[in-house]
């Protein structure tokens, strides 16, 4: 008998909206065998309990030995992560004004908290000074504090935070993804990572029996 | 007299783009705002978010560049004093719970860059109440804050 080969690759971080997981939901999965592999995407994995926790860390050996108990003589093989992270979650709890506000209130704090600290700068380095220092040093002449230096500042302050964040309003100047969205990835990933390591830790781990 | 003014200028625009990329570089590497967004599960509205903080900034620029210019055009305008007073009232209001919860929430991320907490927590075999130390912290800042203003320390300078 020929061994058949599935290849699995469990994803790191897997949302699902209903309280069984199959393992689709967790890996993309390939196989030769067109029965096997339809088998093995219908292969429950894990089951939420009512009003238990809402996640759950599941290891790559777990589901490696549920393939293997489907038939005799399989071989999995995986290309993807090591455990994934199953998060359940509700697709209608979070809708309408909640969302608008909780978007307002990050607004909010965004705008009055970089106005502040750019105020907050310019009071501890003294920036009228230095400013009035400049001017009488190249025009000869005392500062009315409105001047060409101010009002360039200002704009380079602009130009500088537009170019930063890559985009004007909603639309990006390049095709690049903005330094917040890449902070947002690496923020993700590292809750990911804290959580898996600790459900290991812990013992919580789903794992091969 | 126009090529100093064109000095002035090009100089003022330099500073302007060093300032840009020195305070938002750090504003960033503490991850703040990612922060928020994925508290709040809004990660979709990261461009708005950036948006504010553009204009949050260019905001409190204009306040503290232009701050003697701004005091006579509002007096010039004539708007009614209860009017602007009520204004006022309301957008201090804004103004100081915002920009508290935003330097609260940084002061906390810095010193967790820092690594400060982890170290101390596992230097003193620290394992339960953690909790209450983040509260204790929340605690103390607050009333640091509050003993500060209240016996106007700020006159003293530091």
């Amino acid at each position: 008998m020929e061994t058949k080969t599935v290849y699995i690759k469990p994803k790191r971080n897997a949302e699902v909206t209903k309280e069984e997981v199959f393992l689709k939901d967790v890996a993309s999965l390939t196989c030769t065998d067109p029965h096997l592999l339809a088998k093995a995407r219908a292969l429950k994995v894990f089951q939420f309990r009512e009003g238990g926790e809402k996640r759950a860390v599941i290891s790559s050996l777990k589901l490696i030995e549920l393939i293997q108990g489907l038939e005799k003589g399989i071989t999995v093989d995986n290309v993807g992560e090591m455990d994934t992270l199953m998060k359940l979650v509700k697709v209608s709890d979070d809708k309408g004004l909640a969302v608008w506000l909780k978007v307002a209130f990050v607004a909010l704090i965004s705008f009055f908290g970089t106005a502040f600290t750019i105020m907050a700068f310019h009071n501890d380095v003294g920036i009228h000074d230095v400013f009035n220092q400049i001017y009488e040093q190249v025009m000869g002449q005392t500062s009315n504090g409105f001047t060409t230096l101010e009002v360039t500042y200002s704009l380079g302050l602009a130009i500088g935070i537009t170019l930063f964040f890559n985009h004007i309003g909603g639309r990006r100047i390049t095709a690049d993804p903005t330094p917040i969205e890449v902070e947002m990835r690496i923020y993700e990933k590292d809750v990911d990572d804290t959580l898996i390591e600790t459900a290991d830790r812990e013992g919580k781990t789903i794992d091969a029996s | 007299m126009l090529h100093k003014r064109v000095f002035l200028g090009v100089l003022g625009i330099s500073f302007g783009l060093m300032t840009a990329g020195g305070v938002f570089t750090v504003l960033l590497a503490v991850g703040l705002i990612p922060r928020f967004a994925g508290k709040t599960h809004t990660g979709r509205k990261v461009m708005l978010y950036e948006t504010m903080v553009i204009l949050g900034t260019l905001a409190g620029d204009v306040f503290s560049i232009f701050e003697p210019q701004m005091g006579a055009a509002a007096s010039r305008i004539g708007v009614p004093e209860p009017v602007l007073s009520a204004l006022g009232g309301l957008f201090l209001l804004c103004y100081g719970l915002f920009a508290g919860i935003f330097i609260g929430s940084l002061a906390m991320a810095i010193a967790e860059m820092l690594d400060s907490i982890p170290i101390f927590a596992r230097r003193i075999g620290f394992r339960h109440g953690l909790g209450i130390a983040v509260l204790a912290m929340a605690l103390g800042k607050a009333a640091g804050s509050l003993y500060y203003f209240c016996e106007r320390m700020f006159l003293f300078g530091g």
